[in-house]
């Protein structure tokens, strides 16, 4: 094996940790999407839970969430970072063996959430279910990832430091501080802990991390992904680095306010329910400031689009995240998050971001990054990514429109009421209002993991050192 | 007027191209198409939920609007369709100097006026309103739709077909977002008291 890995080693910088966490990146991707089809199999026709406690929706969702999130959407962003910090600094990363033990270390802590979560051992806080055992792992990996990352940047061969790692460097920082806080928790057992925080505090306390999680661990990285690839994939400079800058600091700023919009009529206190709308219709200004820099440094790019189609994963991402950070904010304003709330709206608003941005950016990163890392010019089929593109778009475009019809379907018949002041519909005619809407997003979201499968192949294909990639086609559309 | 919208639904390439080519004045007179086809949709939906009604879940008791308050609803979905016409067609216009186009608030709005076709027929189905029929032909007009606006404003604006890839996904996404506004909007006109009165 090492002899194999040897004839693909670079000579100033570390692609092995960066191969590593590429390839496990479209693993869980395909893992983590599986459950994710799983589960809204389950949700169209609920007897596919076999009886089975572990193959229970309420075990699995944290699993799938978990898997995309920290699985998938991690593995890229370990990639990422580590292959961005080292071109843009001219550095190697500042230690090997560290890189490879948070290779390994979050490895593990995926496995450790694959066992424990259908096993029902859980936090039962969003996003953040793991186990505190697993939760020392996870910050013991974290805060060696954040040497390496930082100790790169401080051994650079560049005298400035490209924007890139500014929003890497605010997601590892971040995250660290949110995720520590967040789960400082009361063992009992081995496997069983309490929150620190009671009551309102402890929901306020989830939320700030849960929103924070989303700001940035899946808005801050995925950007600074975006400021590498997409003008490294354009072949031109970006299209503003003042804005770059400006947007930077202001969605730093402004995110960590937004998270009571998730508390909107609960126990929370009126004001700070008021104080998170108001942030979180704000933060449209700098989400959007991402979306203009990345369309714009696109738009030069028009010529390549014919042969290339991750350019247009690229473009339909930065519309994604566009409509998705527009949404946001609507939703966040109390009279329609009464309405949306507890909706599959919800759930469609989170999809559009997760399927269309994050999922995207990422797809059309590692379409970049996989050629380079294996030493080959470019992917095994480029027809294959056209067609994988398109099963992509289509899967999200289904995903979230089943949603927003279902979403709205329940908002309105949830507050219906009679004249007599009784409820026009019990709950679970809600439910069974929603069926068709079920069924669409379970087919939107089975195109999005095939198109994940054909990754997989067309990666398998490029990785072997024995095959030719294929002819691009003459008139490639 | 009407021999666009056949056009556009069996042959949109050729049709395209004929509306290109038209003059400046005779495009302008394509403004009143969408103001015209949107009448459709609000017709029928008016009839539908006054006078077929329909059903939610698995009992089959139907739903119906008394007829002041479908007629204020109806209307302002009407006044809503061209609002939102006029706006993504402003956009259309507006950005159409980043992708080397030569453009007009004009033709931009009769671009997605005439994209909107598939839209406003599959708003027929309100005469008989059946939750997941109106959801699935929703889901053909809109796949339609998209498909004429990324064939069309290449050919419109006489650009390339790459550029107008681009151009089509940036309209999309404002789309996308007026969709939001819609949906939003919708949601707080109800709280202002808008909201559907449903017959007893």
């Amino acid at each position: 094996m090492s002899e194999l890995n040897a004839a693909l080693e670079h000579p100033t910088y570390n692609y092995k940790v960066v191969r590593q966490f590429a390839v496990m990146t479209v693993v869980w991707g395909i893992v983590g999407m599986l459950v994710g089809v799983v589960i809204a199999a389950q949700l169209a026709w609920p007897a596919l839970n076999f009886d089975l406690p572990w193959m229970h929706f309420g075990r699995l969702r944290p699993l799938h969430t978990n898997a995309v999130i920290f699985a998938f959407g991690g593995s890229a962003l370990f990639a990422t970072s580590y292959y961005i910090v080292q071109r843009t600094c001219q550095a190697r990363l500042i230690s090997d063996k560290l890189a490879a033990f948070t290779f390994w270390g979050w490895q593990l802590v995926i496995v450790s959430a694959a066992i424990t979560l259908p096993m029902g051992i859980t936090t039962s806080k969003e996003y953040a279910e793991l186990e505190w055992p697993i939760d020392i792992l996870i910050t013991v990996v974290w805060v060696i990832y954040a040497f390496v990352f930082f100790g790169t940047i401080a051994k650079r061969k560049t005298t400035h430091i490209y924007v890139a790692n500014w929003f890497l460097g605010a997601y590892i920082l971040a995250v660290a501080v949110l995720h520590i806080i967040n789960s400082m928790e009361i063992p009992v057992t081995m496997t069983k802990s309490y929150s620190v925080y009671a009551g309102t505090v402890d929901a306020m306390v989830q939320w700030w991390y849960g929103h924070n999680a989303v700001g940035f661990f899946l808005t801050a990285g995925f950007l600074g992904m975006m400021y590498y690839f997409v003008p490294k994939q354009a072949d031109r400079p970006i299209y503003s680095y003042r804005l770059s800058i400006v947007h930077f600091w202001a969605l730093v700023a402004v995110y960590i306010w937004a998270g009571p919009h998730h508390l909107h009529y609960t126990a929370l206190p009126d004001w700070a329910q008021s104080l998170g709308m108001v942030m979180s219709i704000i933060l449209l200004a700098p989400s959007w400031g991402g979306m203009i820099n990345g369309m714009m440094t696109l738009s030069g790019a028009w010529d390549k689009l014919r042969t290339d189609p991750i350019l247009r994963f690229l473009v339909v991402s930065l519309s994604f995240y566009g409509m998705s950070t527009f949404e946001g904010p609507m939703m966040a304003i109390r009279t329609v998050n009464a309405l949306s709330h507890y909706t599959d709206w919800t759930i469609g608003h989170v999809h559009s971001g997760a399927l269309g941005w994050v999922a995207m950016i990422t797809i059309g990163s590692i379409y970049h990054l996989i050629p380079i890392l294996f030493a080959k010019p470019r992917m095994y089929s480029t027809s294959l990514i056209n067609t994988h593109f398109w099963l992509a778009t289509i899967g999200t475009v289904l995903y979230i429109v089943s949603m927003w019809v279902n979403g709205i379907l329940q908002g309105l018949m949830w507050r219906a009421y009679n004249q007599d002041g009784t409820l026009t519909y019990s709950f679970v005619e809600g439910v069974a209002a929603s069926y068709p809407g079920y069924v669409v997003r379970f087919l939107g979201g089975a195109m999005f993991l095939s198109g994940m499968l054909i990754m997989a192949y067309n990666v398998y294909m490029t990785s072997r050192r024995n095959v030719e990639s294929q002819a691009l086609p003459a008139n490639a559309v | 007027m009407i021999q666009h919208t056949f056009g556009l639904l069996v042959q949109p390439s050729k049709q395209w191209r004929a509306i290109a080519a038209l003059e400046e004045s005779t495009m302008r007179t394509l403004l009143i198409y969408p103001c015209l086809l949107a009448i459709l949709p609000a017709v029928a939906w008016y009839y539908g939920t006054t006078e077929i009604g329909w059903t939610v879940g698995d009992h089959g008791e139907t739903i119906r609007l008394t007829p002041e308050s479908a007629r204020q609803i109806c209307i302002l979905f009407y006044l809503t369709m061209l609002t939102c016409i006029a706006a993504i067609g402003y956009f259309v216009h507006w950005m159409a100097a980043t992708y080397g186009a030569q453009s007009s608030t004009t033709r931009g709005i009769v671009i997605i006026g005439l994209t909107a076709t598939p839209l406003f027929l599959a708003g027929l189905v309100g005469f008989y309103p059946i939750l997941w029929l109106d959801m699935l032909v929703g889901v053909v007009a809109v796949c339609w739709a998209v498909y004429l606006m990324y064939l069309g404003i290449p050919i419109v604006m006489n650009i390339p077909e790459e550029r107008g890839f681009l151009f089509s996904s940036a309209v999309m996404a404002i789309a996308m977002v007026i969709l939001i506004c819609l949906m939003v909007g919708s949601v707080i006109l109800w709280d202002l008291g808008a909201a559907p009165v449903f017959t007893d």
